[in-house]
């Protein structure tokens, strides 16, 4: 089971339970499962637009699972991605509209370093404090979620605000500093491809480095891995750093591929989507992508077949919360594990 | 008045017959905090579905955990799916649209609190300076009222506004020229509290305004007014809601709320889109003639006002929109001399 389950298949299971259940309200409801189903499926992936749609609800998802599972496979319950992700994006923004538009093609990749940078001192921060003062990361970095919607909200509604509006949005970034669209007008941009670049270099530093070899030991016995001369500090360091870079650039990109300007509800909780991601996957790369993809479709059809039907966004939360709950329950399993390992 | 009606009746059906007359179905994309948040989605829905009930249209609320991203995608979905009409209630969906729009030509396009070219897109604005305006008579008349709770002799008032920017100072200029109608030597503290988020600054600069002589503050800051309006409440004094009734927040502190009727908006451009009158490519404001503003019913403090103050206001409203009084609008005309 446990190996199906890392090979990718985590979400088999809570998936059917979710349909299961959201197909009994529908019937409650005097809805047809089937038709409903049939049509998210159409919405979510029946043709190249549709799939681009997909793809692009995706995108910051895939970068929050990325994130999460450097931390999670070495044993490091960061659950600040969407914290890394708000600071980054706003950084990389902000440097989107107030660098000289001159520096032309640059501007972009530019941006992107400084929104890795900012989301890795951000994470530092808690890597730090677990590492040289056993300060509890759970605690610390879901705190630090909340500094991070509270200074980002400040700022866009303060400091950053547009002169242009009344309301809570930066001024665009630069034309030079967007990210250009892979299948225009769709909105899928090269994020994505950036993305699936950081899953397959995930996939790679996890299996074929010593540094990510060490993580997976440090996760799996901290005591051992101190034995054979693993340092488990830095390691602890070193995730979140990674993790801080890889959320941090998964905001950037949101902010220069996506949005263009930051505002408010710059992240629709994609950390906490990526987490649950990450955890039903088993920091799986495949898995991450799999399940990336479907919480995508999920988002995008699930918005969309209100054009086509009475179905309300409702029944997207009921599954996507079925689904979290098995995310949940993982998250208790390790965390009981590692209870009784320490 | 009934043969008026059954003129416009007619009228509207001469209109609504031929075949020119939309019928294609109407798309409305509910903004950040979705439907139940009593407030503006909520709002722009009623008019949306009175729209929809009179016109006999089809006609879809699109809500999105993801609203902001997912605006363009939703956007052109529903104009490749042959939705005629398309609402964003989405702040942040100004730009894609102003964008996505000429890609079709054959759908119509509305955005609110906000003017975005196109020959498709009809802009709605709210004349927030002529709901203030009545706010500034009611609280001039107010302030130096004896014998009521939490007024003080003085003639002062004050408005805490979030950022000095010509869509906030338009609520503010309306406000002291309806103030010095009433009283031109009045006092109108103006402070702006840098931000439309921080409760807590609201909060401390409506105490210190209180402390110095004001007795009705009005905010047009968003979330800092909530601060305003506890400070309101905690202080005995009053405040002055904004864009949605917030007299509720803090019953018998919030004098009034001044309101934007986003619901007459919606349900009016539903109604011009059935009847093919579609006002694309232009600006419509929704101001007091057009019931797209004013105060509310003052469900917890109509009891404290006098009634002669209420009539003031009738009467300033009647003034409004007969044009015997012209009202400042920072946004079109720039600032006034007695306001830079």
């Amino acid at each position: 089971m446990s190996n199906w389950m890392d090979r990718g298949l985590g979400f088999a299971v809570p998936l059917l339970i979710a349909l299961s259940v959201s197909a009994l309200v529908l019937l409650a409801i005097g809805e047809s499962p089937l038709d409903t189903f049939s049509l998210m499926l159409t919405e979510g992936f029946g043709s190249p637009r549709r799939l681009a749609s997909t793809l692009s609800a995706a995108t910051p998802l895939l970068f929050t699972a990325v994130a999460t599972a450097i931390c999670f496979r070495a044993g490091v319950f960061n659950v600040g991605v969407d914290g890394a992700f708000l600071i980054g994006g706003l950084a990389a923004v902000v440097a989107g509209f107030s660098l000289p538009a001159e520096l032309g093609w640059a501007l972009a990749p530019l941006c992107l370093a400084i929104g890795s940078v900012f989301g890795a001192a951000w994470l530092f921060v808690p890597g730090w404090l677990l590492a040289r003062l056993e300060v509890d990361e759970v605690v610390s970095t879901l705190m630090l979620n909340f500094i991070a919607v509270a200074i980002t909200g400040y700022l866009v509604n303060g400091p950053f605000l547009s002169r242009q509006s009344g309301n809570n949005v930066t001024p665009p970034v630069h034309e030079a500093a967007e990210l250009s669209r892979l299948m225009p007008p769709a909105t899928l941009h090269s994020g994505f491809l950036l993305a699936i670049a950081l899953l397959a270099a995930y996939a790679f530093w996890t299996r074929r480095t010593p540094a990510g070899l060490e993580g997976a030991w440090v996760g799996l016995n901290r005591r051992f891995s101190r034995m054979v001369g693993v340092s488990v500090q830095r390691t602890i360091i070193l995730a979140m750093v990674l993790s801080g870079v890889v959320g941090g650039l998964g905001g950037a990109a949101h902010g220069l591929g996506q949005l263009y300007r930051f505002t408010d509800g710059f992240s629709a909780g994609y950390g906490f989507t990526g987490m649950a991601v990450a955890l039903l996957a088993h920091n799986s790369p495949l898995g991450m992508l799999i399940g990336a993809i479907l919480f995508g479709a999920l988002a995008s059809a699930g918005t969309t077949i209100q054009l086509f039907s009475d179905i309300p966004l409702d029944l997207v939360n009921i599954i996507q919360g079925i689904v979290m709950i098995f995310a949940v329950i993982e998250l208790g399993r390790i965390s009981i594990r590692r209870r009784a390992k320490a | 008045m009934t043969f008026k009606k059954l003129l416009a009746g007619v009228a509207l059906s001469l209109v609504a017959v031929p075949a020119l007359a939309a019928d294609a179905p109407v798309a409305m994309i509910v903004a950040q905090g979705g439907l139940g948040d009593g407030s503006w989605n909520d709002t722009a829905n009623a008019g949306f579905e009175a729209g929809i009930a009179e016109t006999g249209l089809e006609g879809r609320a699109i809500e999105s955990n993801d609203v902001v991203a997912q605006g363009e995608e939703i956007m052109r979905r529903a104009a490749d799916s042959n939705f005629g009409l398309v609402l964003s209630l989405e702040y942040a969906h100004g730009e894609p649209m102003e964008a996505l729009a000429p890609d079709y030509p054959d759908t119509s396009w509305a955005i609110f609190n906000q003017v975005r070219p196109g020959a498709n897109i009809a802009s709605v604005l709210f004349g927030e300076h002529q709901g203030s305006y009545l706010a500034g008579v009611l609280a001039a008349k107010m302030t130096t009222t004896e014998g009521i709770e939490g007024i003080n002799p003085e003639a002062i008032l004050g408005v805490i506004p979030a950022v000095k920017s010509p869509g906030i100072d338009k609520f503010v200029v309306g406000f002291i020229q309806g103030a010095r109608s009433v009283n031109p030597d009045i006092e109108v503290k103006v402070g702006y509290s840098e931000s439309f988020g921080d409760p807590t600054k609201g909060e401390q600069m409506a105490n210190a305004m209180f402390e110095s002589g004001a007795d009705i503050v009005y905010h047009v800051a968003g979330g800092t007014g909530l601060g305003v309006i506890a400070a309101a409440e905690a202080s005995g004094h009053y405040a002055i809601g904004v864009d949605t009734n917030q007299d509720g927040l803090a019953p018998g502190h919030v004098l009034t709320s001044m309101i934007k009727r986003v619901d007459v908006a919606t349900e009016e451009l539903i109604k011009a889109y059935a009847a093919d009158k579609f006002p694309g490519g232009q600006t419509l404001t929704f101001g007091l003639p057009e019931n797209g503003v004013g105060l509310t019913e003052m469900e917890f403090t109509k009891d404290i006002i006098p009634a002669e103050y209420l009539e003031a206001v009738e009467a300033a409203k009647a003034g409004i929109i007969s044009g015997d009084i012209e009202v400042w609008d920072v946004s079109s005309q720039g600032y006034p001399d007695f306001y830079k």
